[in-house]
């Protein structure tokens, strides 16, 4: 929904970590989106290839990567996938559960050269 | 020579920086901070009116409160007798933390035990907005249906209370409150579930018990350890 935010963001953070590397080109950008993340894949790429384009590497590639929930269930001890958003641990049925994965928006890596 | 930098980072936005910044200025201050989402019509400002009426004399509160147009929720509020700020957010969809920041201005926050921040009506965009928050009460009501809570998963799975209001009307609409209650568990939510009428007054207590615990636990949190 306010993927054209999020991206900005990202890509504060992309050129922050170039000022690094000055003397590289920027040629691949990868990002993972968690799907409990309330933050949409496609939309997000479309929004980040927008400003690939205006930036000063517009050739660079932009990969967004749905990341599936993966959760732990404190009763048990379970690890398992969220199946179709029910998050309930399927071993003892517990609702006391905590997301290891999924619920994340970050910047995973660059591609230079 | 291509080369690939690992980094792994959390995509930190400008709310977030701003939420961080009222989370810090609400420990200072000591009160309980309550963060209010449902769709529209749900019943925020019913709960928040009943809240003022059953809860003035023993706690002092105060409200912001989001909506695209009008003042409409802020006089019910007031009238009700709670101090409330109305904030107009024209197109947007959710308050964000500099709104929050600017609304909370006429405060004095040390002079106040709970600030309740009254969403605007949406169950997508506001859960990923912080607004710095203690605590998210997520609010549906019966009419909407039994699975509104499988069908936005992400503002319910970051709720730390469910209320479910409007149960006078559960037989009229032909909802269910036991599949309700199961779609909040498959969502792997251990929170308390309070079923509950502003209209009728059916089941406020309990609203009005769980306040008051979370307001204890963040004095307790707040306050300074004894010399």
């Amino acid at each position: 929904m306010h993927e054209i935010a999020l991206a900005h963001a990202v890509w504060r953070q992309v050129a922050a970590e170039m000022e690094k590397h000055s003397d590289r080109r920027l040629t691949q950008v990868r990002v993972v989106v968690g799907e409990l993340s309330g933050a949409d894949p496609e939309s997000l790429e479309f929004a980040l290839g927008l400003l690939v384009a205006e930036s000063e590497w517009p050739h660079a590639a932009v990969h967004v990567r749905k990341e599936p929930v993966v959760l732990v269930c404190r009763t048990c001890g379970r690890e398992y996938p969220m199946q179709e958003m029910r998050l309930r641990c399927p071993a003892c049925g517990g609702a006391d559960v905590e997301p290891v994965r999924g619920t994340q928006l970050r910047l995973e890596s660059l591609e230079v050269e | 020579m291509a080369e690939r930098i690992r980094l792994e980072k959390k995509i930190v936005t400008e709310n977030d920086r701003l939420a961080a910044a009222l989370a810090e200025r609400f420990d200072e201050a000591g009160l309980l901070v309550v963060n209010l989402m449902s769709s529209p019509g749900a019943g925020k400002t019913s709960l928040l009116e009943q809240t003022a009426r059953r809860l003035a004399d023993d706690l002092r509160m105060a409200a912001v409160g989001g909506d695209l147009a009008t003042d409409r929720d802020a006089r019910r509020i007031i009238d009700a007798g709670m101090p409330c700020r109305q904030i107009n957010t024209g197109r947007g969809c959710h308050l964000n933390g500099r709104q929050v920041a600017e609304a909370i201005e006429v405060y004095d926050l040390a002079d106040l035990d709970i600030l309740f921040i009254e969403n605007v009506g949406n169950l997508v965009c506001p859960a990923s907005f912080d607004l710095g928050e203690h605590r998210r009460v997520v609010v549906s009501s019966t009419p909407e249906g039994d699975d509104k809570p499988v069908k936005y998963p992400v503002a319910f799975r970051s709720a730390d209370c469910v209320v479910l209001n409007k149960m006078d009307l559960v037989e009229a609409t032909g909802f269910s409150p036991a599949s309700f209650s199961g779609f909040v568990r498959d969502l792997g939510l251990d929170v308390p579930l309070l079923e509950l009428s502003c209209k009728t007054g059916q089941g406020l207590g309990a609203w009005l018990d769980w306040l008051r615990t979370q307001r204890e636990a963040v004095r307790c949190r707040a306050a300074p350890s004894p010399e």
